[in-house]
């Protein structure tokens, strides 16, 4: 089945069977392995993107619903090599180990801060609770977002 | 986490969707996903054709009629939901969706999954019990509206038969609602929920202790401890909670969803 | 929690240990540029799915792959009877009887828990591999199912290993001290008849996965793959394979977690070898959730069975005895060490002398246990934690105060345990007071809660790190084993353009390695950090590991950074040397390195550039004196001290260092429900001398929420048959963003006297979080707690 999809400005359009899931179809098809699998119950947001302007997981997603829609994944947030204020927020107040949980926590973080750029400490919660890390408790986490945000 | 193979359809309208689901018996409908997609990764149900309702404008839109009532359309979102200024006349809708999952899952799960899919655990269909909702089911022979009592008919199990579909939910006004759970960790999964409603006489529907919503009355929240004993409930055991630690959380939760809803008074 | 404040500039020429510096693993973990091993792809590779058994318990009587092998892009499959054939058991760790069990990459003949591989299917896409495993038709005989530990000694009960006799996989006594006379010198004997630690584990992020290409010319497979502990996976595939461990090239960059859940990865990995040479091409293996829940590297649940405490009325503890029932699933993969390794920390962080355990491991139809964050010791730590409160408990004293009557003190170290360990440094009282006044004054809040209908309970959890294993450990489990001491590997090179690169032979899965083994090169060499590269991840190829590298075990400050020190030390002595011979004969004690290159410390002036070094040595090199032994590139092998055990004695230094954890928690349950939440949380660590101390304190806030999960919800349970009732994040609920406490935090820093940089290994935390919310439990509860987990069901039962 046709799927034209734009991910991060750019318009792909491939032939993909229905069953693919936009996950998928994007670290396979696209190469675009910044987005991660975690889980196979859609509870972990590894797999976080924007889609259409709102924060979802890609994994329960099918890439042939993405037709005619836009994608955002990590790999679109830095415009060229530069980290940006967020990313660099995050490594500021080390709010990442392994970095596999990093992806999805960063576009659930944009997201926040798209809607409220001046978060408080129960919305950032809030905001990131679709996202599972098992290596920093979090806490460094609600940090670098909190001061991304001022 | 791979899915089998499935045909897939965007219908553009109503009836172009009741018709792709009344030709084919393996035929679903597609709404939010983040129920269905997730039971088609475990190969628990294969369907073999995805009616995908995401298109459908006809299914969304909520309404607010002069008398307080609300006409919500399933393919609403939870997020949607939260964010509307009409679903504000009943505070206790947005006030549980909220609760529901998390910020992605929001985003794209419908009310009307909740509801058609009827897993004892979700947070709707009690609530809806609870508050006197109606839902309106369109199939190949027109339309017909039911309470809850019809509509929830088993595990996993609704009204919504082969080649129809859920259209509408009518929710009466009122403001004198409650909601009480204990989940797995914080808005989690619900292991014990109930839902109040004071307009009127006091009902309280449990979920997760039956196949569909228990639904028990009451002259005031002192009552409803015995009036859930009286039910005769027989919660199912699992991982997360005995029969007896079920039957209990049942109890307490719906005085204390029932004293929410009287508070509000 | 220390943050960095980006405005503050890392000054050059400070001191770079010690700081928080930024970590240069993060530029391309943020942009979503690490490659993790789903990521690598390879022209033509095979994905695999594994058909797993549905049974806990069962014979195979056929096996038949032809429908599958039928379908147009299924390249192949492999069976436990190829298995077999191919390769022989993987080696085992234990004596008789557990060393007499076949334990080979697929099931041959039986499988023994639910999720057990049986059949591994090739095809061109996932989703093909998937589908041709559903054609695969495998008949099984059903047999019971043994699911609980206390039976498995039964007469009657299921037997799993025919050649191991019975259920039993190993068995050790442990007597240290003078029990008799400790238990006549008691004023009380407490009792405890049971107490139970349950089985879970870390749930990294990314499963396990590889990507095998199998070079027929050279018959080399190199293994792109997330194992942890490449070293042990050698060992254990090279003799199953029959090929020398040099064929087996092990690559890792970016590991999503590891917590060492990912070190017994070998016989999918052995799978994948396999199939990559028989089907002549890549072979891509990812692990779905389910997948490993059901089958990796589950923790060690073990019983402690009719504990006895010597006690004296002052609170005082003279010593204990117990029986450790020790549940190891169906196969031995790492264990039976977990029959030893908790010696590591025998007496807790107490001064009683006189101890016994008599330590049991048997086999049962659940997924096979390993390493898992805490590894052996955090049951142990917790069995200690249980003990103390249950006899303050039963002695009506405070057990903040049996703890600091009981601590080894500041002053007592190096303390030598009743089995010869040596606690290296540390001031657990310090720590615990540190801990308390985080919290603050408790009668209040207890007071205020309970106006509003709450319990209020405190706990403390206090537990030892022990890091830096010496091998010879395993001699205590099985006296024939060649195994002893330890090592790790570094590689610091100048090269040809000044390039200061490292090499190490780590597998970091989010510990920093890169960013902490910088900080030791630049403040040797005298440089910036931004000078040192360190290279991403593990490769055998680049022959900079030995027989235990890898990630694992709280040790990489110590082996990994002292390996580093050491081959830094001899760089900047080759360094020193050639300069001198530049600088026309200056003594080498004359020479500093500073700024980026070598200078004579009286006339700055004098200055050579790392580049020149590097430059002169590759490419420049005529005339220089033909006994000038420099290469600029040095490989050093950090040894720790240790000596073989006295397996006789059971007794000897069986871990290097040993960093400390004191937690506190509170918490207020509903009592109607059982409901809990914990309200205010103290965390206080000791690690030594910290190299990174953001770096620390994210190991130990990581250990911590993990020891929440594991406290309040995390919990591999099975039912009757053997089914795994928690086999994904759905049911198993690891914490997330709204369920954390608030979190106060504190350290103090008791440097090793025996590692090379002061620093003690770090990161496993112990399970103090588990230790404290059960304490927590009792105190608000008033009851004995027996379980390490503690669900609102629980609560709520204790409170009837």
């Amino acid at each position: 089945m046709d799927v034209a999809v734009t991910v991060n400005g750019t318009l792909y359009e491939r032939d993909v069977e229905p069953r693919k899931l936009l996950i998928h179809f994007l670290r396979d098809d696209l190469d675009l392995t910044g987005s991660h699998i975690g889980c196979d119950t859609g509870n972990c947001g590894a797999c976080s993107v924007i889609f259409d302007g709102k924060l979802v997981k890609s994994c329960m997603l099918l890439a042939v619903q993405a037709n005619g829609s836009s994608v955002e994944t990590v790999e679109g947030l830095s415009d060229g090599d530069e980290m940006t204020a967020l990313q660099q927020s995050f490594s500021d107040h080390h709010a990442l180990q392994c970095g596999y949980c990093t992806p999805g926590m960063l576009m659930s973080a944009t997201a926040l801060l798209r809607a409220k750029p001046s978060p408080t400490d129960d919305e950032i919660r809030k905001a990131l609770q679709g996202n599972i890390c098992r290596c920093t408790g979090y806490w460094n986490i609600f940090e670098a977002v909190k001061a991304a945000g001022r | 986490m791979l899915l089998r193979e499935v045909e897939y359809a965007k219908p553009s309208s109503v009836a172009e969707a009741l018709g792709l689901l009344a030709a084919d018996d393996g035929a679903r409908a597609l709404a939010g996903g983040q129920t269905l997609v997730n039971v088609m990764k475990a190969r628990a149900a294969s369907p073999d054709m995805l009616v995908d309702l995401n298109g459908l404008e006809e299914l969304r839109g909520i309404e607010l009629a002069g008398d307080g009532t609300l006409s919500i359309g399933p393919m609403t979102t939870y997020t949607e939901l939260m964010e509307s200024v009409e679903a504000r006349a009943r505070p206790i809708l947005g006030e549980v969706c909220a609760q529901i999952a998390d910020v992605q899952v929001r985003n794209r799960g419908t009310i009307g999954g909740n509801l058609c899919s009827n897993d004892p655990t979700n947070h709707l269909p009690p609530l809806m019990a609870a508050i006197g909702a109606r839902m309106t089911i369109r199939g190949g022979d027109g339309e017909r509206t039911m309470g809850t009592d019809e509509f929830f008919l088993g595990v996993y199990m609704t009204a919504v038969g082969p080649g129809e579909l859920l259209t509408r939910i009518t929710i009466p006004a009122g403001k004198h609602d409650g909601f009480a759970a204990v989940t797995l960790g914080v808005d989690g999964t619900c292991i014990v929920n109930a839902a109040a409603s004071a307009n009127g006489s006091l009902r309280v529907a449990l979920g997760c202790v039956d196949a569909v919503p228990v639904v028990v009355e009451a002259e005031s929240p002192d009552g409803v401890r015995a009036a859930v004993r009286a039910a005769g409930i027989d919660p199912p055991s699992d991982v997360h909670a005995s029969s007896a630690y079920r039957a209990h959380l049942a109890e307490v939760l719906a005085e204390r969803a029932a004293r929410q809803a009287v508070e509000k008074r | 929690m220390t943050t960095i404040a980006p405005e503050k500039v890392i000054a050059p020429q400070k001191q770079w240990q010690g700081q928080s510096v930024p970590r240069k693993e993060d530029k391309r973990l943020t942009q979503g540029q690490g490659v993790f091993v789903d990521d690598i792809k390879r022209h033509g590779m095979g994905y695999l799915h594994f058909v797993r058994s549905p049974y806990a318990h069962a014979h195979i009587t056929s096996i038949d792959v032809s429908k599958a092998e039928e379908i147009k892009g299924v390249y192949g499959t492999l069976t436990g009877e190829e298995v077999a054939a191919l390769t022989d058991p993987f080696f085992q760790i234990a004596s008789e009887p557990g060393g007499q069990i076949k334990d080979f990459a697929l099931a041959v003949g039986k499988v023994r828990y639910v999720g057990e591989p049986v059949v591994a299917v090739v095809a061109d896409t996932r989703e093909l591999a998937r589908d041709a495993s559903e054609l695969v038709e495998v008949e099984y005989e059903p047999l019971s199912a043994l699911v609980d530990a206390r039976e498995a000694l039964k007469s009657d009960a299921p037997l799993l290993h025919d050649d191991a006799g019975g259920n039993l996989m190993w068995q050790g006594t442990y007597e240290w001290g003078d029990l008799d006379a400790a238990f006549a010198e008691a004023d009380r004997v407490v009792k405890i008849e049971e107490l139970h630690f349950h089985r879970f584990n870390s749930t990294p992020l990314e499963c396990d996965g590889a990507l095998v290409e199998f070079n027929r010319g050279t018959a080399q497979w190199t293994i792109h793959t997330n194992n942890q502990f490449p070293g042990f996976a050698a060992i254990m595939m090279g003799p199953a394979m029959r090929c020398g461990l040099d064929k087996l090239r092990f690559v890792t960059q970016d590991i999503g977690g590891g917590f060492g859940n990912k070190i017994t990865s070998h016989p999918q990995l052995v799978v994948c070898c396999l199939l990559a040479r028989k089907l002549n091409r890549p072979v891509q293996w990812t692990e779905w959730r389910t997948d490993f829940h059901m089958s990796m590297s589950h923790g060690n649940e073990r019983w402690f069975q009719d504990t006895e405490v010597a006690v004296k009325a002052d609170g005082t503890l003279l010593g204990f005895r117990t029986k450790a029932l020790d549940d190891a699933g169906a196969w031995l993969r790492y264990e039976p060490l977990g029959g030893v390794i908790w010696a590591q920390v025998t007496p807790g962080m107490y001064r009683w002398r006189h101890i016994r355990v008599d330590f049991t491991q048997v086999a049962t139809n659940k997924a096979p246990v390993s390493p898992n964050r805490g590894y052996s010791r955090m049951q142990h730590l917790w069995f200690t934690e249980r003990v103390i409160d249950i006899v303050a408990r039963e002695l009506g004293l405070d057990p903040v105060d049996v703890r600091k009557r009981n601590y080894v003190r500041a002053e007592d170290m190096p303390y030598e345990t009743p089995n010869g360990c040596i606690y290296d440094s540390g001031d657990y009282a310090q720590m615990l007071d540190i801990a308390l006044e985080l919290i603050g004054p408790v009668e209040e809040r207890r007071a205020d809660a309970k106006a509003r209908g709450k319990l209020l309970g405190v706990g403390i959890g206090s537990t030892l790190d022990s890091g830096t294993n010496n091998f010879g450990q395993s001699r205590l489990i099985n006296p024939e084993l060649q195994f002893s001491g330890n090592n790790e590997v570094a590689t610091v090179k100048l090269d040809i353009f000044g390039e200061i690169v490292v090499t190490l032979g780590t597998t970091p899965q989010g510990q920093g390695h890169e960013t902490t083994a910088a900080q030791v090169v630049a403040d040797i060499l005298g440089c910036s950090m931004d000078d040192v590269h360190v290279r991403a991840g593990h490769d055998s190829y680049w022959n900079s590991h030995a027989g235990f590298s890898g990630t694992y075990a709280s040790q990489f400050a110590v082996t990994g950074l002292s390996a580093v020190k050491g081959a830094t030390e001899m760089l900047a002595v080759e360094i020193k040397k050639l300069a001198s011979v530049i600088f026309g004969g200056v003594p080498a004690e004359a020479l500093e390195l500073a700024e980026g290159g070598v200078r004579i410390k009286d006339n700055p002036e004098a200055f050579l550039p790392f580049m020149a070094c590097g430059a002169i040595i590759n490419a420049n090199n005529a005339g220089l004196p033909e006994d000038l032994d420099v290469t600029l590139n040095c490989r050093y092998v950090y040894r720790p001290p240790f000596e073989v055990p006295d397996i006789e004695r059971k007794f000897g230094n069986l871990t290097l260092t040993y960093a400390a954890q004191i937690h506190v928690a509170v918490i207020e349950i509903d009592p109607e429900t059982g409901y809990y939440d914990i309200v205010d949380y103290a965390a206080v660590d000791d690690c030594g001398k910290r190299i990174n101390p953001q770096i620390v304190e994210g190991q130990v806030m990581g250990a911590t929420a993990q020891a929440i999960g594991a406290a309040m919800h995390e919990t591999y349970e099975y039912d009757e048959d053997g089914n795994l009732l928690t086999p994904n994040f759905y049911d198993y609920h690891v914490p997330h963003a709204l369920d954390m406490p608030p979190l106060r935090t504190g350290f103090i820093e008791s440097p090793s006297p025996f590692t090379p940089l002061g620093t003690k290994g770090m990161g496993e935390g112990g399970g103090a979080g588990i230790h404290a919310v059960c304490a927590a439990v009792q105190d608000a509860t008033g009851k004995i707690v027996t379980d390490s987990h503690n669900p609102y069901q629980r609560v709520w039962e204790l409170l009837q």
